[in-house]
């Protein structure tokens, strides 16, 4: 395994720890509603567009602009200062505050002074910083960096804040919450006071007033800008805006985004040195670029930038919630965190995160401004595996293995000979067995006490498929079958489900038999070359095969043909136009369906009523946005569908995410799964994903096995085959 | 006003935890204040103060008003009590340009805020708000202008949501009609 040990053992400490996470489980779930509740009657979509085209316009006009903030600024009366990196940053502020003979700096939050140290670097220099952001001083007392963006100190207790608090007050403090934030009150009133600099972040710079504005809810910031003399703004050059407009479009989606508020407490706005006690207050600005142009400049990263510090990606993660932002980040956190802290802390600093996320796409589709973190983790991965290599167990079963098509497929073959002394008769699923030692080249021991894990199919699909005898008299159109690994080796039946189907709307299933696996495993351990390689061979077998549409059973799949083959051979000519030709044929089967077809309707005849619950595989519903057609084809063949919790919350599967990198983060997250359908009462649960299968099949069937897991196809096809 | 945008800002406002009160008059309004307010009153002199002799008015209901050398009157002054520019109905929000350090310090360090508003002064939503926020940009002066909405509050521990953590913890709204319509004074 490429992780090293004190990471692994700090994904261990965090899941020996369930507190936490049982407490930002509670805040994920609270925070979805209160999101919802936030936007109601507004267009999430059109804002989030939006904010996306501001940001990236001020992304190619930002010299232009901040030229323009500087000279407006400086009108006003501020001093703005430049800093290259952090270093220089800090370097201003204790050169101001020397200058100034101040000893107290009251500051209110500003993430990139905790990029850069700044606390520490004032120390070195007899200064003492005082926070007085609430979350943000718990923090500084108990020596720790934020595990969140929006609350720093999310993953403390009560108890904690009371002792830290007791111990620095010299008296015993209740563990009670209303008395903890009086005191801090109380107690942080005299650092404003006594503050010779007052240091503030900024939310916006806005390049047409030269102003900054500030999003807060306690009103420490106002305190900070007002009281002292001299005012500082510490902020990262990216917080630029055009004009007052833009700004305030921000916060119309920031605060709903990120604690579902429609406004915080306090916008605050200034430009230049207002009145201070008798005379007139100094500003002086210092915008730090510390790695944000090299962020600009990266085609594949840039869009990073429009970040506008929400924190949601972290809050709707399963990765987060399972292990927390001290495991899973570094000075900034989660999905957004994997990515700055390869831009401004160094991709060696991020190698071990940008492996850590499962690929759920959650944080996709919150962000509001619009970013495919998901995509650009993915892309700092394969920088990762190309700088320090991906471990040798993946080296050989990608490299070696996919890229020979009939390599794999034999070596699968003889797998499911292999594994025939150890597997065991599975009571959910009889005629099913299943693993209990794994085959050894694929997988390693130890991963299966949690679950079941299922054999490979005596006869793959593509074994399979010649002897399917389909009815169909002059088909209506002809579909290309991409199997995909999960239905090819393991659930053949899903496949075999799927041209009966077909049959029944009489439509012809084809099936190119040179396809190959999609390449996701591969890509996503970071190895773009076999990526690349296996996007040809599809390419290749489906432009050949003529057909009018291409259909998919996995999501992920789906979407490697629809986005990742185009992109991976995009820098190709002879290769870029077939693979956009079939990019537009391709979609979901559910979606062709019931979208191309209008199956729902034509099934509207079928009576009998069975319950089941629905999963939605993260990379269906957020990768192609298909979650209703699924269920209007199950409700119109008879299914009534009990909708389980957080239906469309990651099961925990990731691939070798689950098998090889983070089987733990993995069985915490496929735990939660687990609980929300057994809360559900209902015996079957149906999903769209063969992948999600694997792991809703081993994990539900260790929990119950009287629940039975299946392929929306499966269900369908029972279905037509009783009529 | 066809769009009902002051009830909407009173439903947003309330719903924030501010407290919104219609008043007949600015005489009953500063009854009101009278009543609630404790201790040290910081009234900040601006055109509106002197326009309706805020500050004795509140001195003969028998507000302890403090209008100058706001730093000595303590970290903790009872009351802060001023007019505003303009609010917002969508978000209940009131804003006040606070460029006068005297209006920061009154608005920022009082157990209580007063502010009197005009209810023609209420925009219909944040986005209505661009216009007058760029005029009152005009030139290039320095500029302090606060966006109130509902008392201080904070998530901070076990993300439980407390009322009153820096700033005021009780915000009081008046509606006083004919104040002032111009969204450029205070
Ligand atoms: S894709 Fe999923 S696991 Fe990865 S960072 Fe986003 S939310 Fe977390
Ligand atoms: S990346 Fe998006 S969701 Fe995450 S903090 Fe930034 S704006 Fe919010």
């Amino acid at each position: 395994m490429a992780t090293d040990m004190t990471y692994k053992q700090s994904v261990d400490i965090a899941i020996g720890n369930p507190k936490l996470s049982k407490a930002l489980h509670l805040f994920g779930d609270a925070y979805l509603i209160a999101r919802e509740n936030a936007f109601r009657g507004l267009n999430f979509e059109e804002m989030r567009t939006e904010l996306a085209a501001i940001k990236d316009e001020v992304r190619v006009r930002r010299k232009e602009l901040l030229a323009d903030f500087i000279k407006n600024a400086e009108a006003a009366g501020s001093k703005v200062f430049i800093a290259k990196d952090t270093k220089e940053a800090n370097e201003y502020v204790i050169r101001l505050a020397k200058e100034k003979k101040a000893t107290l700096i009251a500051k209110s939050k500003s993430m990139v002074s905790e990029e850069a140290h700044l606390n520490k670097a004032l120390a070195e220099h007899g200064i003492r910083a005082a926070e007085t952001d609430l979350g943000e001083w718990i923090i500084q007392l108990a020596g720790q960096r934020p595990s969140h963006m929006v609350m720093p100190a999310i993953h403390m207790f009560k108890e904690e804040v009371s002792e830290l608090f007791s111990k620095e007050a010299g008296k015993h403090l209740p563990a009670e919450i209303k008395a903890l934030v009086d005191h801090a009150r109380e107690r942080l009133r005299k650092e404003y006071f006594n503050a010779d600099i007052g240091l503030t972040g900024a939310n916006f710079l806005i390049a047409e007033t030269g102003g900054i504005g500030l999003v807060t809810n306690e009103g420490n910031a106002r305190l900070c800008a007002t009281l002292p003399k001299v005012h500082v703004v510490f902020a990262g050059i990216h917080k630029l805006v055009r004009n007052i407009e833009d700004a305030i479009k921000i916060t119309q989606l920031l605060p709903r985004n990120a604690t579902g508020q429609l406004l915080t407490s306090y916008v605050t706005w200034i430009r230049g040195g207002v009145s201070a006690d008798g005379g007139q207050k100094e500003q002086h600005i210092v915008l730090i670029d510390g790695g944000r142009e090299a962020l600009y400049e990266s085609k594949a990263c840039q869009d990073a930038l429009r970040c506008i510090q929400c924190g949601a990606c972290a809050n709707v993660c399963p990765v987060y919630q399972t292990v927390g932002g001290h495991v899973f980040g570094s000075i900034y956190i989660s999905a957004i965190g994997i990515i700055l802290t390869a831009f401004y802390e160094g991709l060696d600093k991020a190698k071990e995160i940008t492996r850590a996320c499962i690929g759920c796409r959650s944080c996709v589709a919150v962000c509001p401004a619009k970013i495919d973190l998901e995509e650009i983790i993915l892309h700092l991965r394969n920088e990762v595996t190309k700088i320090y290599g991906m471990g040798a167990i993946k080296n050989v079963a990608f490299k070696a293995v996919m890229k020979n098509r009939s390599l794999f497929h034999s070596m699968v073959r003889a797998a499911s000979k292999l594994q025939r002394p150890v597997t065991e008769k599975n009571a959910d699923d009889p005629g099913r067995r299943i693993i209990r030692h794994l085959p050894l080249h694929f997988m390693s021991r130890d991963y299966t006490e949690w679950r079941n894990l299922p054999a490979i199919a005596e006869k793959p699909f593509r074994d399979q498929f010649d002897s399917i005898v389909q009815k169909v008299d002059k088909p209506i159109c002809r579909v290309g079958f991409f199997v995909g690994c999960g239905a090819d080796f393991v659930y053949p039946e899903v496949g075999v489900s799927l041209t009966k189907v077909l049959n029944s709307f009489n439509v012809e299933a084809v099936f190119p038999k040179t396809q190959n696996c999609c390449g996701i495993p591969a890509l996503y351990a970071g190895d773009t070359e076999t990526g690349e390689f296996l996007a040809k061979q599809n390419v290749e077998a489906f432009t050949e095969a003529q057909v009018d549409y291409i259909l998919c059973i996995c999501p992920t799949c789906t979407m490697a043909v629809k986005r990742d083959f185009v992109n991976r051979l995009a820098d190709q000519p002879q290769w870029a136009a077939k693979a956009v030709a079939l990019s537009l044929k391709t979609m979901d089967a559910s979606a062709f369906l019931e979208n191309v077809l209008g199956a729902s309707a034509k099934m509207r005849a079928v009576r009998s009523v069975k319950e089941i619950t629905y999963h939605d595989s993260c990379h269906l519903k957020r990768g192609s946005n298909v979650w209703t057609e699924p269920r209007a084809l199950l409700e119109s063949s008879g299914h009534r569908i009990a909708e389980m919790k957080n239906s469309d919350r990651c099961c925990g599967f990731g691939g070798t995410y689950s098998f090889l990198s983070h089987p733990q983060i993995s069985k915490q997250i496929t735990r939660d799964k687990v609980e929300t359908i057994q809360a559900t009462g209902v015996k079957t649960v149906a999903t769209d994903c063969p992948g999600c299968m694997i792991m809703l099949k081993g994990a539900v069937g260790k929990a119950d096995p009287t629940i039975r897991c299946v392929h929306t196809m499966e269900l369908l096809a029972e279905t037509l085959e009783q009529k | 006003m066809t769009d009902n945008r002051v009830e909407r800002f009173i439903e947003s406002a309330k719903r924030v935890g501010a407290t919104v009160e219609k008043t007949e008059n600015l005489e009953e309004a500063v009854k009101y204040i009278a009543d609630k307010a404790k201790g040290t009153t910081l009234v900040p002199v601006t055109p509106l103060v002197i326009r309706y002799g805020l500050k004795a008015l509140l001195q003969n209901a028998g507000v302890e008003v403090l209008n100058k050398q706001f730093r000595d009157g303590g970290q903790f002054p009872g009351a802060g009590v001023t007019f505003s520019n303009f609010a917002m109905a969508d978000t209940g929000t009131v804003v006040l340009e606070s460029t006068d350090e005297n209006i920061r310090l009154a608005t920022t360090l009082p157990e209580r805020h007063f502010i009197i508003v005009d209810p023609a002064t209420i925009l219909v939503d944040n986005l209505a708000a661009a216009a007058p926020m760029n005029a009152l940009h005009e030139g290039n002066a320095p500029k302090f202008i606060a966006y109130i909405t509902g008392p201080s509050r904070t998530a901070d521990i076990e993300r439980v949501l407390t009322i009153g953590c820096h700033g005021p913890r009780e915000l009081y709204i008046l509606l006083v009609e004919n104040i002032s319509s111009d969204l450029m004074e205070n």
